[in-house]
């Protein structure tokens, strides 16, 4: 029997129902990875050590005696993004000025994992409020990448991503609101889904972007993705955004033929900026593709060199409105330094924020400003609806796009922190799906000579997630790409 | 166009930060940067394009709505459990009226 910890969750269901291994010795297994290689990754924030051992003691008892309701992730343990509430246990956002946080309440897709047996290892790191594309963004620390412990794991739900690669989780849930999810799964050789917006409930997601943000699962393949998918999707009274319609069966229809499948590829997603190496990579699992039966057609997205432009004056003008809640009051950090109302609330929101999130705020507060709303704000959102045409004319033509996830191979950490624009225009792949609010896969489609995991990224149009896992397991098979050994 | 530093000032006013003069001038050149870079949106043509304000184009719009009717919600105290400053059942501020 191989190590648990390199286990796929399929794989620890079976162990589980079979009864070769206990709910407890499975997550202990889990527990001495995160204590073995944890601080040199340092994608927790919070360790859930003793809680998480009684769960596991509490499903063995109930499985000992057949009293367990047996969810279908019963005795899995996930790590969970900073940024969703979890009853009980700290949620930071990865920022100060919610260091101390205690949720009174479950974000809805907690409810759900609990309700199908998952239990909670812990809370990953991020970029502060998931702003950020390398989890630089930290208020506690950097998350290093599993692969290379110099590089960035992505970001912002770089946590997530890094203790799924050590197998230091079997899988974990991000947020994805421009790219949160797929980019750091790509730099860390991961699978993530961000799902069509309105699939995954909100509730309890810490506000970013509300009309970009979605939670996702990140796995070590598309069908462990596609299990938490089945976990976590669905409608929510709670969120008046998620959708009325009914979830699909993401497991089962897994293994369906993809033969036939028209598959588009971009014209503009390989352009200048790509790297070579990704290039290549992403050309031989085209190659892939045709051999499964697919057929490729080029396709164009015309807006896609204005997509970083319009993210960027929408996210934080969306941020702006979000972050105003942060005033020292209800929760989150008060700052001692003030004579009058006024004076606590720019105290506390200036010692609570880190640089990138007022940055962000500024932005957006800038945007939305009388004199310049239209000019930049109204613009971006009409630049939007062009962007999503582009999708519509694609898909009347494809079933699916390809491209890269990611314009670069993971970099050094410090090496764009510098440089606030030049980061953002990393997502220039992962943003425009947000922008549309349909769903984009990514999966490992190689790694480069040094070693480096590279992404690639599935696109589908709204609500064809099951079609979309379908074809990334099939073309997974086909790659059945050789990883590298890990750094920790 | 430049961003003037006076101007930076006044949006940190209207979001409620405050910056010292060291932070304020990398700021400003950041910010210059950014605006500089949105200026090629200009090149789009946008006459008589809709602005998108829903997420997914085509779900349903409307608000669901659901009765009027009471449901349990958070007990007071466990409201009050993160307040930096509470007291009995209210969060406590600094004076606001003289």
């Amino acid at each position: 029997m191989s190590d648990i910890h390199q286990m796929s969750i399929k794989q620890l269901r079976d162990l589980i129902q079979s009864r070769e291994a206990s709910v407890t010795e499975i997550t202990e297994s889990f527990l001495k990875r995160i204590r073995q290689c944890d601080g040199k990754i340092k994608a927790f924030l919070t360790v859930q050590e003793e809680p998480a051992l009684a769960q596991a003691a509490q499903l063995d008892r109930q499985l000992a005696s057949g009293e367990s309701k047996n969810g279908h992730l019963t005795g899995i343990p996930l790590a969970i993004k900073d940024n969703i509430v979890t009853q009980g246990v700290r949620t930071t956002c990865a920022s100060r000025i919610l260091e101390n946080y205690i949720p009174p309440y479950d974000a809805t897709v907690m409810s759900r994992l609990k309700g199908s047996g998952a239990i909670l290892l812990g809370k990953t790191n991020c970029d502060e409020f998931a702003m950020g594309s390398s989890t630089e963004n930290s208020a506690f620390f950097p998350t290093r990448n599993p692969w290379d412990l110099e590089r960035v794991p992505g970001g912002s739900s770089g946590g997530s991503a890094a203790a799924v690669a050590a197998g230091e989780a079997p899988g974990a849930l991000g947020s994805d609101t421009g790219g949160s999810i797929r980019q750091p799964a790509a730099f860390c050789g991961t699978v993530g889904l961000k799902p069509t917006y309105g699939r995954v409930s909100r509730y309890g997601l810490v506000a970013f972007a509300s009309s970009l943000d979605q939670i996702g699962p990140v796995g070590n393949s598309v069908s462990d993705v596609a299990l938490l998918l089945q976990a976590i999707a669905g409608s929510d009274p709670q969120d008046s955004t998620s959708a009325a319609r009914p979830v699909e069966d993401y497991v089962g229809e897994i293994d369906q033929e993809v033969k036939g499948l028209k598959i588009g590829v971009p014209k503009e997603w390989f352009g200048s900026g790509l790297d070579g190496q990704i290039e290549q990579s992403l050309r031989a699992a085209i190659k892939k593709l045709e051999g499964l039966g697919c057929s490729i057609l080029e396709v164009s997205m015309p807006q896609t060199e204005y997509a970083i432009s319009t993210y960027y004056i929408i996210a934080p003008a969306e941020a702006s409105s979000n972050l105003a809640r942060y005033d020292g009051v209800r929760y989150g950090h008060r700052s001692a330094d003030q004579t009058d109302l006024d004076s606590m609330f720019k105290s506390t929101r200036s010692e609570g924020f880190g640089e990138e999130v007022k940055r962000r705020i500024m932005i957006g507060t800038y945007v939305l400003s009388s004199g310049y709303y239209d000019a930049y704000f109204i613009k971006a959102s009409k630049v939007r609806t062009l962007l999503r045409n582009d999708y519509h004319e694609a898909f009347k033509k494809v079933d699916f796009l390809v491209g890269p996830t990611t314009p670069s191979l993971p970099f050094k950490i410090g090496e764009k922190k510098t440089d606030p624009l030049e980061m953002y225009l990393m997502d220039v792949y992962t943003v425009p799906a947000n922008l549309a609010g349909i769903p984009g896969l990514s999966l490992p489609c190689g790694f480069s000579q040094e070693g480096l995991p590279i992404g690639l990224q599935l696109q589908a149009p709204y609500f064809q997630e099951a079609r979309l896992l379908n074809l990334g397991h099939a073309l997974e098979e086909a790659l059945a790409v050789e990883k590298p050994e890990l750094a920790v | 166009m430049p961003i003037e530093t006076r101007e930076v000032e006044k949006i940190a006013e209207l979001a409620h930060l405050k910056f010292d003069p060291q932070e304020l001038e990398r700021f400003v050149g950041h910010f210059q940067q950014i605006l500089e870079y949105f200026t090629q949106l200009e090149a789009v043509s946008t006459g008589d394009v809709e602005a998108a304000h829903q997420a997914v184009e085509g779900e349903k719009l409307a608000t669901p709505t659901r009765k009027d009717e009471v449901r349990p919600s958070l007990p007071v105290a466990t409201a009050l459990d993160n307040a930096p400053e509470s007291s009995e059942d209210h969060f406590q501020v600094p004076p606001v009226i003289e």
